[in-house]
């Protein structure tokens, strides 16, 4: 028997202390439990939009699209046919409610990366800011068909949804996007999104499909902005179209350029960061937006490699 | 006589009213290498970006080995067995020098990318036979100090080499080299003599070089192509280019004939 690889061990390790700490949820303080969902949720978002703007340098601005297409379909599940499904009766955190929301999250993680398929072909004749423009009216477009379409809710949004979202499937969560995300772009097939990022004629020239990395990176990463989706709705209880704005998709945007594109322990810590700053900040929670820009701007002029990028390589001078 | 490896017929590319490649006839055999030669703006950079896809041909057509190649994407062509260098050498910035390799060796990996997330023996052993190869191709290139180098830091002559064995990976059956030598010292220059010598006999390879350095050119080739203004203007073994005097006035009008050959 071969040693189990790193990247397995580590998967475990995270999925035993997810539920660890669910088992001992009853004694964390509820607003500790909130802001570590949070965290966790927001995690999930900023390193699976690394995989598409990061490593593979897609630079989109609609990851919150892909992440209300898997709020509203998991809600829509759960909800909808949950009932059904489990029927009233089931018990509270039981398998059988945990199985329907496993269920739910796959089938919403499926749906937005259906639209990621969907958003990703089109994109392949645009790059930097037409692109950016592309994704950024997928994200408007989603919203807006969402605050017309009543039987979802409409502008109002969906109320009611049960509170699955647990510590353990966050965790679960973000363990897979990290696992996902990290064994893909380290294998030799994954070396091509960073190739494709670098220089695309050359990737062609070294025998990679452009296209379909790109297209792949945007199907992976709206499958888990998709579930972050789900864990989000189930975690709130309440969804509406306007909570996957423009805003939104600028908030986990700036967790990958602060954390370092294609550095997925920097993208987490950022969104570590950024998720704790305005918990901080409370009091003037409102110049949240102001404060991101800010922060941007200044990051951008003193580290444009991104806060948590150390590597840095001096180009050899031409002899 | 056998099919061509490499068939370009009245090929024809055009940019607006600029005519690049010109109703071009040019023949590969297997495991000739040939020079293609001619002043700047001759359209030699464009020949290769037509026949490795880049560009649609406006008429006449290329073949690979009796296939032709019209429709086919860059990444297909080089699956189907071209590969090529870039004048202005195109590395992937932040890749490791090994990655550049590994990468190439895509091509000819044997696990399916998912398998990536179960790790079972059948992809360990792929990765790791991809790995191997990319470590010989180093090796055999005087690579492997700079083996975990990011590319970008790589000196000037070393990433023109790189070059090369990144397109060796996807292992080729034609090698396109544009102005490979383009840069090098004089030094460098002998060695990449040398350096595709020994790739053309070794790899079992065929070879087209662009190459403005005389010396790189008429030490190599066989047989060279001079294009002016996108039409060939001469064809032949090197000893009759020399002398040829359509190609010395291509270059440098009729009165610096010797200049051009004797540096
Ligand atoms: N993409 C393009 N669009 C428009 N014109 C182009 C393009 N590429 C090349 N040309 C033109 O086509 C002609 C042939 O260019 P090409 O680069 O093929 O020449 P070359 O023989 O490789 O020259 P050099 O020795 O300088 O590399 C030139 O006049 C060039 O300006
Ligand atoms: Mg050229």
């Amino acid at each position: 028997m071969p040693p189990m690889p790193k990247a397995h061990l580590g998967f475990l390790l995270a999925l035993v202390l997810g539920g660890v700490l669910s088992g001992l949820s009853d004694r964390i303080d509820p607003y500790h439990l909130d802001v570590l969902i949070g965290v966790g949720i927001n995690i999930v978002l900023a390193v699976s939009l690394n995989l598409i703007a990061g490593h593979t340098g897609q630079f989109s601005l609609g990851h919150a699209g892909f992440m209300a297409i898997g709020a509203y379909a998991t809600a829509a599940v759960t909800i909808f046919l949950g009932p059904h499904l489990i029927g009233d009766t089931a018990a509270p955190g039981g398998l059988a409610e945990n199985t329907l929301f496993g269920s739910a999250l796959l089938i919403g993680g499926l749906a937005a990366a259906l639209a990621g398929l969907l958003v990703g072909i089109p994109s392949l004749r645009l790059r930097g800011d037409y692109l950016a423009l592309v994704t950024l009216g997928f994200g408007e477009i989603i919203r807006v068909l969402l605050q017309n379409f009543e039987p979802l809710g409409g502008a109002l949004g969906l109320n009611g949804i049960p509170a699955y979202t647990t510590v353990f499937w966050v965790v679960a969560a973000g363990a897979a996007t990290v696992f996902t995300v990290g064994c893909l772009v380290r294998s030799n097939y994954g070396l091509g999104f960073l190739a494709v990022r670098d220089d695309e004629i050359a990737a062609s020239a070294a025998g990679l499909d452009p296209a379909r990395y790109k297209v792949v990176a945007f199907t992976v990463g709206a499958f888990f902005a998709g579930i972050a989706g789900g864990l989000f709705g189930h975690f709130k209880m309440t969804i509406t179209p306007s909570g996957f704005d423009f805003s939104r998709s600028i908030e986990i945007v700036v967790m990958v350029i602060l954390g370092g594109l294609g550095n997925t322990v920097g993208v987490i810590l950022a969104a570590v960061l950024l998720t704790l700053l305005p918990e901080f900040l409370r009091p003037v929670a409102e110049y949240r937006l102001v404060l991101y820009s800010l922060l941007l701007i200044g990051l951008m002029l003193a580290r444009p490699q991104g806060l948590f990028t150390f590597r840095t390589h001096r180009a050899v001078p031409r002899a | 006589m056998s099919t061509p490896l490499l068939q370009l017929s009245q090929a024809t590319v055009r940019f607006g009213g600029l005519t690049a490649v010109d109703a071009l006839d040019l023949t590969l055999g297997q495991r000739e290498l040939v020079g293609l030669i001619g002043p700047n703006g001759a359209g030699k950079t464009t020949a290769f970006n037509l026949i490795t896809g880049l560009y649609a041909p406006a008429s006449g057509s290329v073949a690979f080995a009796g296939r032709p190649l019209a429709g086919l994407s860059p990444h297909r062509i080089v699956a189907a067995g071209i590969a090529r260098t870039f004048q202005n050498i195109r590395l992937f910035g932040s890749l490791s020098v090994l990655d550049h390799v590994r990468v190439a060796g895509n091509l000819h990996r044997a696990a399916a990318p998912w398998q990536a997330l179960i790790r079972l023996r059948a992809f360990r052993e792929s990765e790791a036979a991809v790995t191997r190869r990319a470590e010989e191709l180093l090796a055999l290139f005087n690579l492997e100090r700079f083996r975990n180098t990011p590319a970008r830091s790589l000196p000037y002559g070393e990433q023109r080499r790189l070059e090369i064995v990144r397109a060796l990976a996807t292992r080729p059956r034609l090698l396109l080299l544009d102005e490979p030598a383009a840069g090098l010292n004089p030094q460098e220059k002998i060695e990449l003599v040398a350096l595709i010598q020994r790739v053309h006999r070794e790899f079992d390879l065929t070879i087209l070089l662009v190459e403005h350095s005389m010396k790189v050119v008429m030490g190599v080739c066989q047989r060279i192509a001079v294009l002016d203004h996108g039409k060939k203007i001469a064809e032949g073994p090197p000893d009759a280019i020399r002398r040829d005097p359509a190609v010395i006035e291509a270059y440098l009008g009729p009165d610096h004939a010797t200049a051009l050959f004797h540096h």
